[in-house]
């Protein structure tokens, strides 16, 4: 479709108006002087800017497919709703940040500018339709969340995760770039749509050199994804990178990138790999391997740890493998069950994140031991936290075992019986872990008799509003689901 | 009698209203709070007993009137199914009552009283889901959502070991039914392409013959596979060995109310699961499991036996005896025989009075003596000559005792012998076995009563007050259920004839 400029740019308007907030940040933080006054109107800037991005965002979800900019870029219902998805998760992890005491308070400013620019490129990574955009979408995403990593300057922690960061990230996206570079001598085309063209026509005849360059090209590409979204093998950074971060920069790198990650994960496999054939057979084996790796890794490297960001660090692994099972089952269901998946993962992660950084704030760590005897001390609080942790690990009638419940419908639909076994027996250990934070929280005495200070009535309330979803969605699914699918029958 | 009786809704939701109310009480109010409880699960009791006198005891199968059916997610073909029959009708007024009686024995409860009542109410809406649910999904949903008010109530209000006790339980519990819900999702999709779903009984009737299913690179039979998937969710509940470890932990360290629970109802709930689910939906591969329910039924019955012989606590001594018991339903599972399913469904229904008899007896000398040990581990008695000091009391022991000892008169006695009877056609030798069980049944029992009743009183035992009129009150029905039912055991017959003999039936085409 040949648009004009302008008529391109009207449909990016959920991401120029990130750039525009983004910019606005910036110039009332430069503006400022006051270093340790609250900046409430950055936020409000901030927060307003992607509500408005994010309707916007929400009237694309049930259109047509757009390709603008040359091809370049496709406006569907898969980037819509992953956009929200990114939107939601960024407002909640700068909320977060405004009263978390983790980030100095001259650098929170710098936490909604970098937060908004690592959006922008996750948006560009979830609508990018040739491989040079999704390479700058995941450069984007990855530059400025370096520097978020070693927000905490002084803490060696911190520096330690930035840098650790960088190595793998700059490694990860080398690999990726070189995979990539064969894969566009093979193909002379970086198109999504006219690469799937190509892709079918070499895979019909079977060997041939091309197919040869072409399997090892694709495991390269795949390692800059699974880097993305930490799946095994490509995990190592995750946990110190989460430790050493801030706990608002933790939140959203769990959330953000993920969700990028995955989507760009579903948008090639849908595209390249739909037709049976002996490459998308490579493709789907590797990735049922490691999502099965990624998610039996991550349960069981949480059970023996002492922090709880570091354990939320390591289930935020395993659930990324859950999403990654959906996408090996290519179709409607496996769709619409990732972003549904999605979705609650967001909020469940959120509730999980917001209580623990308010319980970190309050004793300078995150020790299991804290959360002992929260009952006694803030009742709500410990309700909720222990519902998620249940909702986390799959209990009914909470929204993640419904996500969990749909992305094992999709793998027993398409017959992978022994991926649904290993899955299921997954959440089991899972369990165990979660059910840690339950029973310090509820079973034991409390230490010290001072009230948490950051569990003010605001604060109550938001993660309330944060935790309906959490319940709302394990009941009345429908709704969310059919929007959802219909969502997924449009990217065909 | 109207076609649409809203009935069944009431007593699903009613325990719910409860648990709201109790949640608003102020927690000052601890009188309030205990009172209403009482009143609410009285309530509830009625509301079964209302059910059983509608109920129609000719119609096989569901009873059309009490129906209820929502559609809850129509895109999943997901329904809010409630229906009765006659297997589940003993259940649930089983439940109703123990519920009721439970609430008159954590009077005593001090703790955290608000939070206590609010869960227990919830747990009597979640097994009433259970019992009730005709839809597979929403039998799903409340079979684990069970397991978040017991492991609280374990957890909270347990024993010194309390924590381990909980996590264990709810672990166990956990694996087998993520089994169940892969085997669920698999029934999803066999089940017909367009007309999917996860009513019970339209996946009932063994249409599952042809079909096969790839696990770990081999092929397996769908109907045998799923099976045993389904076998080993619902086997870990009742529970069944090798399954059974985290029972004798979870009964002991779990407050009175909780044990009576757990073992009057709970673990019915997995041998009403096979007869629900498992049987009727795979009657060909249960056919041809069913010498290895057999075999573990009555390694069930003679290890749990021994296991309870051995032990010197007390209440560890009941509950590996509920192990024992639990093995003659699935023996009378096993049989699949007329005779035998309807001694397995009377036995669920007698060892839930019996076994809840014992376990609030020994609550309620928990309560005087602070301890449980009939041999302390330094060697010395922990009870002597109780029947001196305690005569009430030890009277209705020995009727709690002989009824779960299977002696004549007594409700154990029905059940056990139309289990035997049933088996007897099929394995002779298994018979002969279970029979010895019996025998070491009734030795840990005597042996346990001689050594708490009998002989010297010890000191510390003069001190101990007999039963007061409180606990009368809520040990009198049960003594009356177990003595009645002993004698006159039809009305349960009557009640579960026309469905159990549609179930057996149903097997006996395999």
């Amino acid at each position: 479709m040949p648009f004009n400029y302008l008529e391109n740019l009207a449909h990016y308007i959920p991401e120029l108006i990130i750039c525009f907030t983004m910019i606005g940040c910036i110039l009332y933080e430069s503006a400022y002087e006051n270093d340790d006054d609250d900046r409430g109107i950055l936020y409000l800037i901030a927060i307003l800017g992607l509500g408005v991005a994010g309707i916007f965002a929400y009237q694309k979800i049930l259109q047509e497919n757009t390709f603008i900019l040359g091809n370049a870029l496709v406006i569907d219902s898969l980037s819509s709703v992953s956009k929200i998805l990114m939107i939601l998760g960024t407002a909640g992890a700068i909320y977060l940040s405004k009263i978390s005491k983790d980030i100095y308070q001259d650098l929170k400013g710098e936490f909604v500018i970098m937060s908004s620019g690592v959006l922008v490129g996750g948006c560009l990574l979830a609508s990018a339709n040739n491989m040079l955009i999704l390479y700058l979408g995941i450069e984007t995403l990855s530059i400025l969340s370096y520097v978020m990593a070693s927000f905490k300057k002084t803490d060696d922690r911190s520096s330690e995760a930035g840098l650790k960061y960088v190595l793998y990230g700059g490694v990860s996206a080398a690999v990726m770039l070189f995979g990539m570079s064969h894969i566009y001598g093979v193909l002379g085309t970086i198109n999504f749509q006219e690469m799937a063209i190509a892709l079918s026509g070499i895979a019909k005849s079977y060997p041939n050199d091309q197919l040869t360059v072409l399997i090892p090209a694709f495991i390269l590409f795949i390692a800059g994804i699974g880097y993305k979204i930490s799946s095994v093998p490509f995990h190592m950074w995750t946990p110190d990178v989460y430790e050493g971060s801030p706990m608002p920069v933790t939140a959203f790198f769990s959330i953000v990138p993920k969700i990028a990650g995955i989507t760009i994960l579903l948008r090639v496999s849908t595209l390249f790999f739909a037709e049976s054939n002996i490459l998308s057979m490579t493709w789907f084996g590797i990735l049922s391997s490691m999502a099965i790796a990624t998610i039996t890794v991550g349960n069981i490297a949480a059970i023996g740890q002492r922090s709880v960001k570091r354990m939320l660090a390591y289930s935020s692994i395993s659930h990324a493998g859950m999403m990654m099972l959906g996408v090996v089952v290519l179709n409607t269901v496996g769709m619409r069950s990732i972003l549904f998946y999605a979705v609650t993962y967001i909020f469940m992660t959120l509730v999980a994140f917001y209580i623990l950084s308010i319980i970190n704030d309050e004793y300078n760590n995150d020790h299991f031991e804290r959360f002992s005897g929260l009952i006694y001390k803030k009742p709500l609080m410990a309700i909720l936290m222990a519902v998620t942790m249940f909702s986390l690990a799959g209990i009914p009638p909470l929204s993640g075992f419904v996500a969990k419940f749909h992305i094992l419908n999709a793998v027993v639909k398409d017959g992978y019986y022994t991926l649904a076994v290993i899955a299921g027996l997954n959440s089991v250990i899972s369990l165990y872990y979660y059910l840690k934070i339950v029973r310090l929280m509820v079973f034991k005495p409390y230490e010290g008799s001072e009230s948490i200070l950051g569990f003010g009535v605001i604060n109550q309330t938001l993660v309330t509003i944060l935790f309906v979803p959490v319940v709302l969605l394990g009941v009345f699914w429908a709704g969310t689901m059919s929007k959802l699918g219909l969502a997924s029958i449009l990217l065909k | 009698m109207q076609a649409h009786s809203n009935l069944l809704n009431w007593i699903l939701w009613m325990p719910m209203i409860g648990a709201i109310v109790t949640l608003l009480i102020p927690s000052k109010m601890e009188k309030g709070i205990r009172w209403w409880s009482l009143v609410n699960t009285f309530i509830t009791f009625i509301l079964t007993l209302v059910l059983y006198s509608k109920f129609d005891t000719t119609v096989p199968g569901m009873q059309e009137a009490f129906n209820i059916k929502i559609p809850w997610i129509s895109q999943f073909h997901i329904n809010y199914t409630l229906g009765i029959d006659g297997i589940s009708l003993p259940m649930i007024i089983l439940t109703g009552l123990l519920f009721f009686l439970c609430i008159m024995s954590s009077w005593t409860i001090t703790k955290q009283i608000k939070a206590y009542f609010a869960l227990f109410l919830f747990l009597q809406c979640s097994v009433f889901g259970v019992f009730l649910s005709l839809d597979f999904f929403l039998f799903y949903v409340f079979w684990e959502v069970m397991l978040i008010p017991m492991f609280f109530l374990i957890g909270i209000w347990g024993g010194e070991n309390k924590e381990y006790a909980a996590v264990k339980f709810f672990l166990y519990t956990f694996f087998g039914s993520i089994l169940m819900l892969i085997g669920m999702v698999a029934l999803y999709y066999a089940s017909g392409q367009g007309a999917e779903s996860f009513d019970i009984l339209a996946l009932s009737g063994g249409n599952f013959r042809e079909l096969t299913i790839t696990l770990f690179g081999t092929e397996f039979a769908f109907n045998k596979l799923l099976f045993i998937f389904l076998f080993i969710g619902f086997a870990i509940k009742v529970p069944v060995f090798p399954f059974h470890t985290w029972l004798p932990h979870a009964h002991v360290q779990a407050p009175t109310a909780i044990s009576v629970i757990l073992a009057g109802v709970l673990l019915k709930m997995g041998t009403y699961g096979f007869l629900r689910i498992a049987y009727p939906i795979f009657p060909e591969a249960s056919k041809y499991f069913s010498y290895s329910i057999a075999v573990l039924g009555i390694i069930n019955v003679i290890y749990g036996a021994f296991c309870a012989m051995a032990q010197n606590d007390v209440k560890k001594l009941v509950a590996y005896s509920s192990v024992s018991h639990m093995g003659f339903v699935m023996l009378g599972l096993a049989a699949m025989t007329v005779q035998g399913m309807n001694g397995a469904v009377l036995q669920m229904f007698n060892h839930g009075t019996s076994t809840a008899m014992m376990f609030l007896l020994i609550g309620i000398l928990y309560e005087r003596s602070h301890h449980r040990w009939i041999v302390r581990p330094d060697g010395t008695k922990g009870f002597g000559g109780l029947y001196t000091q305690l005569p009430k009391f030890s009277i209705i022991f020995i009727i709690a005792m002989f009824a779960s000892m299977g002696l004549p008169g007594l409700s154990g006695f029905i059940s056990e012998a139309l289990i035997f009877l049933g088996i007897y056609e099929r394995f002779t030798t298994i018979t002969a076995l279970g029979l010895i069980g019996l025998l070491i049944g009734a030795a840990y029992l005597l042996w346990m009563y001689k050594r708490m009743f009998f002989g010297e009183v010890i000191e510390e035992c003069k001190s101990y007050t007999d039963v007061n009129a409180r606990e009368i009150a809520y040990m009198t029905p049960l003594c009356i259920a177990v003595i009645v039912f002993g004698i006159y055991p039809s009305p349960i017959l009557n009640m579960m004839r026309a469905s159990v003999g549609k179930l057996v039936s149903l097997l006996a085409t395999f």
